[in-house]
């Protein structure tokens, strides 16, 4: 899909793509990934000047990619372009601090509690809105300075060594997941330890800054790729981060032989948490001493846009629903429209909403308890649409298990 | 506990157009496990999936049924088919011919002459792909021709316009989907016109998503038959028709693998194992007891042998006319059978064939 960059010639334009695009669906004046991917990249090239402030609303969601009938690398033709179009001011100085969710979370961490007491305040929102149009009507996620450490290896536990790279989300705002990342391979007989890395870079490449992105790439490169050389698997459980791993290192550092061998061989060990348990699962080596069930859980699944673009199936929905007492439905409705920072934009904030109405009105009609989803923005976006609950799959999974088998 | 694995199903069927949706939803009803695996979604987006059987023999075995589970199919998906083997309409083109079809989507069936006598072409203001005053005028003639006396009147009405857009079929589309004042706004600017006609001819805009009972919505509200036409790419009928289809199979237990190519195929001793899907990182290792190969008309190099057609089972056969594997069946155009390949029935009759083979039922078949 995204291997070579002559795929612009494939285009047929069918426009499949515009109609799989969710900021096309809910907003008609986007002129589409046809439009900014492959018929504006025939004009760039030619060295035509058409920067077009549409470039920083492609949400990166990747469906069009997959819409694709001819496998033309669509969102990575406006990936290139988004990082070399002109910011307002204002937009520019905001999106460099988004560009560095890593940056943002050090320094909010050094003192979580008054960090979290101004960002809740009206006031600094205000500001924060009229300085840099961040929008006043979302909250931010809770900052908290416990850190996340690699278990004390148990005496029964020496199995398989792999890696967890927790990414921003959890590292800086919930560690208490990262916990139950950890429990839950420990209890599936893996020798968890928590790498020392950073932001993935997700967030840079969205917010158009392909330097910091690249500076990203490299540095987690360099963290992993002595433990990918003696044979370990690395672990996501955020999504974006695990697409990240998977495809972004290696094509930032394609110009870099000794880097992007590193970075391929690091894509190819890299397991969201889902996918290797359902691997495990498929192999009959998935520990299933579940508890017997009190009461009925009903659940729905929104599969994330990063975890579609994996190409792995569906494994968190096939885990979850073999969990005795979980009833889960997948919601199967589309993106969410938040896609990590771009939701926190003030002018960006409307679209973001339209877009994920689809989903919260899927939400709405299937009245679950709670909304199961791997990705810590999207769990924010369908808990701000809807008041519903939304939780990373694994808190459901680890109380599933039995207290005897834990370790 | 349900044993439910992600990588081991019973079918794998590659291919999402009529043939394989066909193939998938037949084997999905006898109870197996399915994979979907496309790399996009078929060729909807080009037209309608309208049926002609025209250039098939009637008696073709198996034929009835499989447009029977076809009908059924679509009609659980909310896209329901009318006509039928011994159907013979014509249904209305943007260009203002007829097309002869046999079954056609319901929001397309009444645009045949002979449905009413006074038939309302209606477009819109400012949406250039659709120019309602050629296609009445084409339509009369044509319709003369046929010995129809429809009359064909063309009219323009006004909708509203998103800021800074030019109307679109896609803009039209996803709001009749979305936005129920944009749907009550459509009625008004028709309703004056419906009491005028007995059926309407519209550009297809009536929703990517919608179905039986959003479209019948709108024909109900203005007491009036409706016929909607394809446009040039995006074809929001067809759109719509793939998106209930594979919603429809998701929701029969198929698991959709889409975006991915498939980049290998495992054959062994004349046996599919399974397949490589060109997944990010790495690829993504499927297996089944059977595949059934409805990649279309430009992808028979998958099975890594010369393809010289298929045997009365549906098993594709080499340069040599031996059997490729004997757990793969082919279905849809990629059978290259252009004097039986007319207009989607044959897709249905082999998707239908090759389920219920890979199902263990015997279907009586015969090419041609």
């Amino acid at each position: 899909m995204r291997k070579d960059d002559v795929s612009l010639d494939n285009c047929l334009k069918c426009a499949d793509c515009n109609t799989a695009c969710p900021v096309v669906t809910a907003h008609p004046a986007y002129p589409g990934p046809k439009r900014l991917g492959p018929e504006l990249e025939r004009m760039r090239r030619e060295g035509i000047q058409c920067d077009s402030d549409w470039l920083e609303y492609c949400l990166g969601c990747h469906r069009c990619d997959l819409a694709c009938p001819n496998e033309v690398n669509v969102s990575e033709l406006i990936a290139r372009a988004k990082a070399t179009h002109t910011k307002t001011p204002v937009r520019k100085i905001r999106d460099w601090w988004f560009a560095r969710p890593g940056l943002l979370g050090r320094l909010m961490t050094i003192a979580p509690g008054i960090s979290n007491f101004a960002l809740g305040l009206k006031p600094v929102r205000g500001v924060m809105s009229a300085t840099m149009k961040i929008t006043p009507e979302r909250t931010f996620p809770a900052y908290t300075s416990a850190p996340l450490r690699t278990p004390e290896a148990g005496t029964a536990n020496q199995g398989e060594r792999v890696v967890f790279f927790p990414g921003c989300y959890i590292q800086y705002n919930e560690p208490e997941l990262g916990c139950h990342v950890l429990q839950l391979l420990q209890i599936n007989g893996f020798n968890p330890e928590v790498a020392s890395t950073g932001c993935c870079g997700v967030p840079s490449l969205a917010n158009g800054d392909a330097v910091e992105a690249r500076k990203r790439a490299v540095a987690n490169v360099e963290s992993m790729a002595e433990a990918v050389d003696a044979g370990a698997r690395i672990v996501t459980a955020c999504s974006s981060c695990g697409h990240m791993l998977k495809t972004g290192f290696a094509n930032l550092l394609e110009g870099d032989a000794e880097l992007g061998k590193k970075a391929e061989k690091i894509a190819a060990n890299t397991f969201d948490l889902g996918e290797l348990l359902m691997i495990q699962q498929d192999a009959g080596k998935l520990n299933t001493r579940f508890e017997p069930a009190a009461t009925k859980l009903k659940l729905a699944y929104h599969a994330p846009c990063h975890q579609k673009s994996q190409g792995t199936g569906r494994p968190w929905y096939n885990l979850l629903r073999q969990v005795p007492g979980v009833e889960i439905v997948d919601l199967n409705a589309g993106c969410c429209g938040m896609s990590g920072t771009y939701g926190f934009k003030e002018e960006k904030y409307p679209i973001s909403m339209q877009v994920g109405s689809e989903l919260f009105e899927g939400i709405r009609s299937s009245a679950p308890q709670a909304v199961v989803t791997e990705c810590a923005t999207c769990q924010m976006q369908i808990e701000h649409g809807t008041g519903v609950k939304a939780m990373h799959p694994v808190d459901v999974l680890l109380n599933a298990y039995k207290e005897s088998a834990r370790v | 506990m349900k044993n439910v694995t992600s990588t081991h199903f019973d079918v794998i069927v590659a291919g999402a157009g009529v043939a394989g949706i066909t193939s998938a939803a037949v084997a999905a009803s006898r109870g197996l496990r399915v994979a979907l695996v496309s790399t996009g979604p078929g060729s909807f987006v080009l037209g309608a999936g309208c049926v002609e059987v025209q250039n098939m023999d009637r008696n073709t075995p198996s034929l009835e049924e499989a447009i029977g589970f076809f009908r059924n199919f679509t009609e659980l998906a909310g896209c329901g088919f009318r006509g039928g083997l011994e159907e013979k309409r014509y249904v209305p083109t943007i260009l203002g011919s007829f097309q002869t079809v046999s079954m056609a989507p319901f929001y397309m069936w009444n645009g045949d002459p002979s449905a009413a006598s006074q038939v309302a072409v209606v477009g819109i203001r400012g949406l250039s792909t659709f120019d309602s005053n050629f296609v009445a005028e084409r339509l009369a003639y044509h319709a003369s021709k046929l010995e129809r006396g429809s009359k064909y009147i063309a009219y323009e009405i006004d909708l509203s316009i998103e800021e800074d857009t030019v109307p679109g079929t896609l803009q039209f589309g996803n709001r009749y989907d979305r936005d129920a004042r944009f749907r009550q706004e459509l009625r008004d600017a028709l309703k004056p016109i419906a009491t005028k006609a007995n059926a309407i001819i519209l550009p297809g805009i009536l929703g990517l998503k919608s179905g039986q009972i959003e479209i019948d919505w709108l024909e109900n509200q203005l007491g009036c038959l409706i016929c909607e036409l394809p446009t040039l790419p995006p074809s929001i009928p067809g759109v719509r028709l793939f998106n209930r289809l594979e919603a429809r199979l998701r929701k029969a237990g198929v698991e959709v693998f889409s975006g991915f190519p498939i980049q290998k195929m495992e054959i062994e001793d004349r046996r599919y194992k399974g397949i490589m899907l060109d997944a990010p990182a790495r690829p993504l290792h499927l297996t089944s007891e059977t595949m059934i190969l409805a990649t279309g008309p430009f992808s028979g190099k998958l099975m890594g042998a010369p393809w010289s057609g298929v045997n009365r089972d549906l098993h594709p056969l080499d340069s040599t006319g031996a059997v490729v594997a004997e757990n793969i069946y082919a279905a849809g155009a990629i059978l290259h059978n252009s004097k039986a390949h007319g207009g989607n029935a044959m897709a249905i009759l082999t998707g239908y064939a090759s389920g219920m083979l890979a199902a263990g039922v015997g279907v009586q078949y015969a090419q041609g």
